[in-house]
């Protein structure tokens, strides 16, 4: 029974580093859109965690299957399927000459997808906590968890 | 039909608007009224007020006496006569519309210019600085005058007359005063925000009436010159009031409220028709041409535009001080005051801006140097100084027209105001009065010391290319234009060849001939002697002239077929990077080896129709626009020549020019005899023509609108700032505009093109083009002040994008959509009140619009589908339909047709108006017709034409095929007329070469490839005709109307 906490909480710091990876994509567009930052640095960056993300992504995704929690699994196939055919399409990438023909797409989608992480870091949560109460050793050791993933995601914000 | 209607309704129209006329006169002071509030009378109008007040209200004045007696009755009868009278008639409903605001005033005012009575007096009472004073109470009085002038115009009797009926009449019945004096209330006090929307529209259709405003400057006077109209020398003004009168802030939402309604709304209102009526039938004459379809259209009747592009006058008419349309023209000169205006408006609001346009000699932009006071610009919004800014506190402050911010004006640049609140120094100041100007930069507008000319070769030594004649005449032809490469002696050039190595030449100037190195390492790029490949001209002259000599017969033998594409590419852009320039591509086959390489995946008919058709007219490799991308970069432009016979994959190819403000040239199977001068003219035009370097451009605007999108050959740099690394005359951007604001509280858009250049001579320029739109309330409005050329332009534009994205039927669907919904908009204006039931109805501005839109589906990139044009000759003008400046657009949207056999067997000139409807009907088999859409000319014999004529301009070749036979020029007159009428054609736009194809009637498939396809009103293959064309536009309208 003791892996279980430790998974929730692997799960969570996945979700975390997921809502991270995507905050800083849309933090990108929105420096585009100030003029902060240039097309081309905006598709390189951007670029260079796109793939990451879709690699965890399906990662906690699969998971999810793994372990047998079919509800959450159910729940973060869509994103996946949408990350799959994005990057079966290849259109993933960032374009650089056509940045900002897609940018307030691509703001939509980076904001629907981080409501879609924050529902997911909720329920995470919650499972997290409760796989806590089970184990007296793990819920005094979680808070601590969580305030050094916070640090961290904050960090590199 | 159409056609012929327009110019009657005008008339009708015209005496409507004088009056307006009158009004606009009274708008400078709006203006003025509106910006400073109180510095009305110091108005710009440069010209001098005296004279101005004198004429103008004298002449009324000695007419007064006479006005009196007359009075009503007059006045009613003159207003009568001219044919808008019905419309008169009814104006008193009019007034009902403006009731609160301008009521009140009138009510005092009136009274008192009765009892003045002396209508003199009226006349002296307005010029005098009791104008001012009264301000806020005069507003009737010009109301009275306004009416009485429209009438004094129509009825063409003396103006004494009508201002007294007109006085007499309108006190009582106000209502009929106001709609036409609505001028005038401007000028004075509050209601002038409302007139001033309403002018600029009325102001569109008699230019006539500007003129006669500037005299104006008198607050009181706008009325009786509007009435006199004669003093127009003072045109100028006009534009300069208009533009000044940004201010008004108060009354203008309801002041649009009047012009619109007046014209077009005026209907609903019963009685209110009087004015609105009016406007309305002419309208309905003018601008909406009825053509009933029911009983099978006249085909004859159909608005064509064989007179050219018409560019649209009444805005400049308003604005003077615009910038001249061939550098900016908007989709609508009327901005739409709302979203709502601008959502029902269904056309692209935007604008089409060339900013390195070539200008007439006598029209140059002319340069300004602010050596000493560093560039005059707004502290907020960067605008920079131009003719609408207006001077305060004795010259001490200037506000910014478009953020309306008070800037100080710099101690060096400081000038006294005159007593009208001009500059003394104006003349001298070309930024202060003219649209166009172009400011020399100081070093703060560098990053990096302004770089030279360069020119980068980048060719194709391939069999093919060989074998095709192009090394050769190319070669040849960049040698002839060393003399003449801009930026002489800075100009640097180099050259790289390629096959399935690279070879790069050394030009060092101590050499005698060019040192060749081969690098075979495709995969690991690096550059030998970086310092010497790219040298400067004139000190490399006799080494680079070596190597031209040379090129060809160095690659004569050569029998690789490959192409090491990409990896030259990348040896460029080292070799480049450091300055950036231009950078030529001479392109034969498929790329094939190494990165970059593409797949013959060729034009597949299963995929037409389904949903990756797009990715067809895609870049198939990410390789060309990352490229492209950092081509952008580093300053470096791109222009593609492609030649093959084969599938190049223009679309992976032309993505280098596109994103890197370069131009595609394509031609299919290119062969040196036939192709030689086409190729040799348009590489010279490329390599000669002024070219401005490392540029960006961005394009601002007042509050409330904002740019959105761009379209054209370009990269963004940021969300509005176009990067082009070389600019030049030939090439045009689109963008789009969107309302921030949901209701413009504005009376005056305004717009600045901002170029920020290096020209060849190594200067840093500012080429600035400043213009001024009306804010408009009404939709009937802004379809009045619509210009087809940018419209289509924009549509074509945008229809290519979706070319990109879709299906090209989706595309061609979707410019029929826009069309359709537009008309609807408009018929939905009008059809009610005139039971037009059956007959098709639109503005006269935008009579063309469902040709072009015909010709547009038409088109090379959009027509048909798999078998109506290859791959690559869609991509090839999709690329080039997206740079192309409007006009050149339109003519190759919808050609010239002309026939020249009458002319030849005469003696008269040939008339090169005399253009034909692109139909075959239009085709006699006894003549002799030149078609030109300004790419290619295409002659076309007729099967019966006189043998003499044929022997004459083909000697002993006439009876030959057709396509192996050119047109030069023989010994005899007929020889040289022809070829006299294709040199004026030629010269007429430099900017391509027309290569001449001589075809047959009924010669099959030349006849049908060069010619009927092009015949955009005849039914071919799926597509419709223009008859068949209007039907369905009329049918889909009537739906859901």
């Amino acid at each position: 029974m003791a892996w279980d906490p430790i998974l929730w909480i692997v799960f969570s710091i996945m979700n975390i580093t997921l809502l991270g990876l995507n905050f800083y994509q849309f933090l990108g567009f929105s420096d585009l859109e100030a003029d902060y930052l240039n097309p081309y640095e905006l598709s390189s960056r951007v670029n260079s965690v796109i793939v990451p993300e879709y690699l965890l992504q399906g990662a906690f995704c699969i998971l999810f299957l793994v372990t047998g929690h079919w509800f959450m699994f159910l729940l973060s196939l869509p994103p996946a399927y949408y990350n799959l055919t994005r990057y079966l399409s290849q259109q993933h990438r960032i374009d650089v000459t056509e940045v900002f023909r897609v940018l307030n797409a691509e703001k939509k989608t980076r904001i629907i997808k981080l409501g879609v992480y924050i529902v997911f870091f909720g329920l995470v949560i919650t499972r997290t906590v409760c796989a806590g109460t089970f184990s007296a050793m793990l819920s005094f050791l979680f808070p601590n968890n969580e305030e050094l993933d916070f640090r961290t995601s904050v960090l590199e914000f | 039909m159409g056609t012929e209607n327009p110019n009657r309704p005008n008339f009708p129209a015209r005496p409507a608007v004088t009056p307006f006329a009158a009004q606009q006169s009274a708008t400078p002071f709006l203006s003025s009224g509106s910006v400073v509030g109180s510095e009305a009378p110091p108005f710009r109008p440069v010209s001098t007020a005296s004279s101005q007040f004198s004429t103008p209200p004298f002449s009324a004045g000695s007419e007064g006496p006479a006005f009196r007696p007359p009075p009503t009755s007059r006045s009613n009868e003159l207003v009568r006569p001219p044919p808008p009278s019905a419309s008169y008639g009814p104006p008193s409903s009019g007034f009902q519309h403006f009731p609160s605001p301008q009521m009140p005033s009138t009510g005092q005012l009136p009274p008192p210019r009765t009892s003045f009575t002396g209508q003199p007096v009226v006349p002296m009472q307005t010029r005098p600085p009791p104008g001012h004073v009264s301000l806020p109470s005069q507003p009737q009085p010009p109301s009275v005058p306004m009416g009485s002038p429209p009438q004094s115009i129509k009825t063409g009797q003396p103006n004494m007359n009508i201002p007294l009926s007109a006085d007499q009449h309108f006190l009582p019945s106000r209502p009929n005063a106001q709609a036409s004096s609505p001028p005038m209330g401007p000028s004075y006090a509050t209601p002038r925000g409302t007139f001033q929307s309403a002018f600029p529209g009325y102001a569109n259709m008699q230019p006539n009436s500007v003129a006669q405003a500037p005299t104006m400057q008198p607050s009181s006077f706008p009325l009786q010159q509007g009435n006199y109209g004669p003093p127009a020398p003072s045109t100028p003004f006009l534009s300069q009031q208009r533009g000044y009168t940004p201010g008004p802030p108060m009354s203008t939402p309801s002041g649009l409220y009047t012009g619109t309604q007046m014209q077009q709304h005026g209907i609903a209102p019963p009685l209110a028709n009087s004015q609105g009526l009016a406007e309305d039938f002419s309208s309905l004459s003018l601008g909406s041409v009825p053509g009933s379809f029911d009983a099978g259209v006249d085909v004859a009747a159909l608005p064509r535009p064989l007179g050219g592009d018409v560019e649209p006058k009444t805005f400049a008419e308003m604005y003077p001080m615009n910038c001249s349309s061939r550098f900016l023209r908007l989709t609508t000169s009327g901005i739409p005051n709302s979203q709502s205006l601008a959502s029902r408006w269904h056309l692209p609001v935007g604008a089409v801006v060339c900013p390195l346009a070539e200008t007439p000699a006598g029209e140059e932009v002319p340069v300004v140097n602010f050596a000493t006071t560093g560039i005059i610009r707004c502290r907020r919004c960067r605008t920079y100084v131009n003719p609408y800014v207006t001077f305060t506190d004795h010259g001490r402050k200037w506000r910014c027209n478009i953020c309306s911010l008070l800037n100080d004006v710099p101690s060096d640049y400081f000038a006294h105001l005159d007593a009208s609140g001009i500059r003394v120094d104006m003349d001298q100041r070309p930024e202060l009065t003219k649209g166009s100007v172009e400011f020399i930069a100081p070093a703060e507008y560098m990053v990096r010391p302004p770089m030279p000319p360069l020119y980068f070769f980048l060719i194709d030594v391939s069999a093919s290319a060989v074998q095709s004649g192009m090394l050769e005449v190319m070669s040849q032809t960049i040698k002839s234009c060393l003399d003449d490469l801009p930026g002489y002696p800075r100009t640097q050039i180099g050259f790289i060849t390629y096959d399935s190595t690279i070879h790069f030449y050394n030009m060092k100037s101590s050499l005698m001939q060019p040192q060749m190195m081969v690098v075979s390492d495709l995969d690991d790029i690096f550059i030998p002697l970086p310092d010497d490949l790219l040298v400067n001209l004139s000190e490399s002259r006799s080494v680079v002239e070596a190597f031209l000599d040379s090129l060809p017969s160095m690659f004569q033998n050569n029998m690789n077929v490959e192409s090491a594409f990409g990896p030259a590419l990348k040896a460029a852009f080292m070799v480049m990077s450091q300055l950036g320039g231009k950078l030529l591509i001479f392109q034969n086959t498929l790329p094939s080896f190494g990165v970059g390489r593409l797949r013959l995946r060729g034009d597949d008919i299963r995929v037409y129709g389904t949903d990756k058709e797009h990715i067809l007219r895609l870049p198939e490799d990410p390789f060309y626009k990352q490229m492209a991308a950092d081509f952008t970069k580093h300053q470096i432009a791109v222009n593609v020549y492609a030649f093959s016979d084969k599938y190049t994959d223009i679309a992976s190819l032309g993505s280098l020019a596109k994103y890197t403000g370069g131009q595609v040239y394509y031609y299919p199977n290119f062969q040196s005899s036939i192709h030689k001068d086409k190729l040799r003219h348009e590489l010279a035009r490329d390599l000669t023509r002024e070219t401005a370097w490392e540029a960006v451009m961005r394009i601002r605007c007042g509050k409330g609108v904002r740019f959105t999108t761009y379209h054209g050959n370009f990269m963004l740099r940021s969300t509005d700032l176009i990067a082009l690394p070389a600019v030049d005359c030939d090439k045009a951007y689109a963008a789009q505009l969107s309302l921030e604001e949901t209701l413009l509280t504005t009376q005056t858009v305004y717009f600045q093109v901002a170029l920020l250049y290096t020209s060849s001579s190594g200067e840093r320029r500012i080429r600035v083009h400043t213009a001024a739109a009306p804010v408009v309330a009404d939709l009937g409005e802004m379809y009045r002040l619509a210009d087809t050329g940018a419209i289509i332009s924009l549509f074509s534009r945008l229809a290519i994008e979706k070319t990109s994205s879709s299906k090209l039927e989706d595309a061609r669907n979707a410019v029929q959509l826009r069309i359709v919904k537009a008309l609807r908009e408009y018929r939905n204006l009008y059809a009610v009140q005139h039971r037009l039931t059956g007959r098709m109805i639109y503005p006269e501005s935008l009579k063309y619009l469902p040709l072009y839109g015909l010709a547009l589906n038409k088109s090379t990139p959009l027509r048909g589908g798999y078998a109506d044009a290859q791959l690559d000759e869609r991509c090839a003008a999709a690329y080039t339909m997206m740079a192309l400046p409007v006009k050149k657009l339109l003519k190759l949207l919808y050609p010239n047709l002309v026939r020249v056999d009458d002319s030849l067997v005469k003696t008269e000139e040939f008339d090169i108006s005399k253009r034909l409807p692109l139909t075959i009907g239009s085709l006699d088999t006894r003549g002799l017709y030149i078609f030109d859409d300004g790419f290619r000319f295409v002659v076309w014999f007729g099967r019966a034409i006189s043998p003499d004529i044929a022997q004459n301009l083909l000697g002993e070749d006439f009876a030959l095929d057709y396509s192996k036979v050119s047109l030069s020029q023989r010994d005899n007159e007929m020889s040289r007329k022809v070829m006299k009428i294709l040199n004026k054609y030629r010269e007429s736009d430099p900017s391509y070469f027309q290569l001449c194809h001589l075809v047959r009637q009924g010669e099959q498939p030349r006849e049908g490839f060069f010619l009927l396809t092009n015949l955009v009103e005849d039914q071919v293959g799926g597509s419709s005709g223009y008859a068949d064309w209007m039907l369905q536009l009329f049918r889909q309208i009537q739906q859901n109307a």
